[in-house]
């Protein structure tokens, strides 16, 4: 088609009109396409010839206009409500009157439970090769949280048996639950909304529960979306998701996979009347450690004490047998002994007389012997 | 300190005074210090309230 243009000088301009029937042309030389989304904002009026819809991308929200002729859509009799995901058949349109972008459908599936397990299974082998699920990346949880967060339907028996649990092992158990879709098209989001303000609100541990259900209802615990938001979950998280044979995604991404809510309510707490055991034992070894200490510091002081007072008599023994020993040597050495064998001394004045020649004959002197001794005249010298 | 820590060290400390080895300088400080974290942990187990609160969540505000 030839679109006018109305030239100004150098300039090219077109109207809205010729513009946009200029890009209406090109769009319709694209090819006939199949998009996958979730249903959302349908429209329906018996008074209208088409029916319109959004579809969303659950991945990144991105979202696309559809319409559909009425009779078309009423005859496929899909009663689709908001969220459901569908693949729809056609061609990208501008609506020219008001230049808007859309995709013109011309036929409409319902996103079959095959369609689902193999989307699952994709999106479990392609979290898995980012390691999303691997063992190093789970972390233990707290010995005794501050604060437990638990996300849960409103009504849920869930929710009964996890405050149960916690509250039976644990009184003084702090618990925020987060209550929230946990099934339908709204609950990926709700609950990965759920586990940030709980995360904003500050706990050190979350529990997401959510008792059995059909393939259908646990589907949004494999939602892409909240897989990666438990992965990435700054404190630690425990699923409990359906029952023991569901293995929904999130609970390969979670830190714990707890089998039942009940068991995940466990999970979180200590026992408190064993931790109390526990830390009483541990006080009494303190002081039977310390008193241990003590005592044994007590003994050897006492042993110290005893040598202290023993010290002043070895002292002085040791003195007196110094003593005797220097006595013994004394008495070796004194002329006393040398005067018992019957030898004499003989002084003439102060001198001892060691030589005849040092005295004279009539010359008075003084002998001493052992037993006292005499006044001597000398009466001739050799 | 976490809880768990202080259990972890209060548990090593009576290790320490159970075995005989620390001279009684360092005994009576270990004695002091595990008093300490015996109280830590026993105020900790104390003080929680116990209370089960519901956040009231924006999901709750959209519902139909």
């Amino acid at each position: 088609m030839k679109v006018e243009a109305i030239e100004y000088g150098d300039r090219k301009v077109y109207s809205v009109g010729a513009f946009n029937r200029g890009v209406s042309s090109w769009l319709q030389r694209l090819p006939t396409v199949w998009v996958e989304g979730e249903v959302t904002e349908l429209r329906r009026s018996d008074r209208w010839a088409s029916v319109f819809f959004t579809l969303k991308d659950p991945q990144d929200g991105s979202c696309l206009g559809v319409s559909m002729a009425r009779g078309q859509f009423d005859a496929l009799r899909l009663e689709l409500v908001d969220g459901d995901r569908v693949h729809a058949y056609g061609r990208p349109e501008l609506f020219e009157a008001r230049g808007e972008f859309r995709l013109r459908a011309l036929s409409l599936e319902r996103f079959g439970l095959g369609d689902h397990l193999a989307a699952l299974e994709r999106l479990k082998t392609k979290l898995a090769a980012e390691g999303l699920f691997a063992a190093e990346r789970k972390r233990p949880l707290p010995l005794l949280p501050a604060r437990i967060g638990l996300v849960t339907g409103n009504d849920a028996a869930a929710k009964r048996d996890v405050l149960t649990a916690v509250t039976t092992r644990f009184p003084p158990a702090n618990v925020l639950v987060a209550e929230t879709y946990v099934q339908g098209p709204r609950a990926a989001g709700a609950v990965v909304e759920a586990l940030g303000a709980l995360c904003r609100e500050g706990v050190d541990v979350i529990v997401v529960a959510r008792g059995g259900g059909s393939f259908e209802d646990l589907l949004p615990f494999s939602d892409e979306r909240l897989v990666r938001a438990i992965a990435d979950c700054p404190v630690p998280v425990v699923s409990a998701v359906g029952h023991e044979q569901d293995t929904p995604l999130c609970d390969l991404a979670a830190d714990v996979r707890a089998s039942t809510p009940s068991v995940a309510g466990r999970l979180v707490v200590p026992d408190l009347v064993q931790l109390l055991e526990r830390l009483d034992r541990s006080r009494a070894g303190l002081e039977r450690g310390t008193r241990r200490s003590l005592e044994r510091e007590r003994r050897r002081l006492d042993g110290m004490h005893e040598r202290l007072g023993r010290a002043p008599r070895l002292l002085l023994e040791r003195r007196r047998a110094k003593l005797e020993q220097s006595a013994g040597r004394l008495r070796a050495l004194s002329p006393k002994g040398t005067l018992e064998r019957g030898y004499a001394i003989v002084r003439a004045g102060e001198q001892i007389v060691r030589s005849g020649g040092t005295v004279q004959p009539g010359e008075l002197v003084d002998v001493e012997l052992a037993e006292g001794g005499f006044g001597a005249r000398v009466e001739e010298t050799r | 300190m976490t809880f768990e820590e202080a259990q972890r060290e209060l548990e090593q400390i009576v290790q320490r005074l159970e075995s005989g080895e620390a001279p009684l300088d360092e005994a009576l400080k270990l004695w002091d210090r595990g008093e300490e974290l015996y109280r830590f942990c026993k105020e900790r187990l104390d003080t929680a309230e116990g209370k089960i609160e519901e956040l009231a969540s924006r999901a709750e505000a959209t519902k139909p």
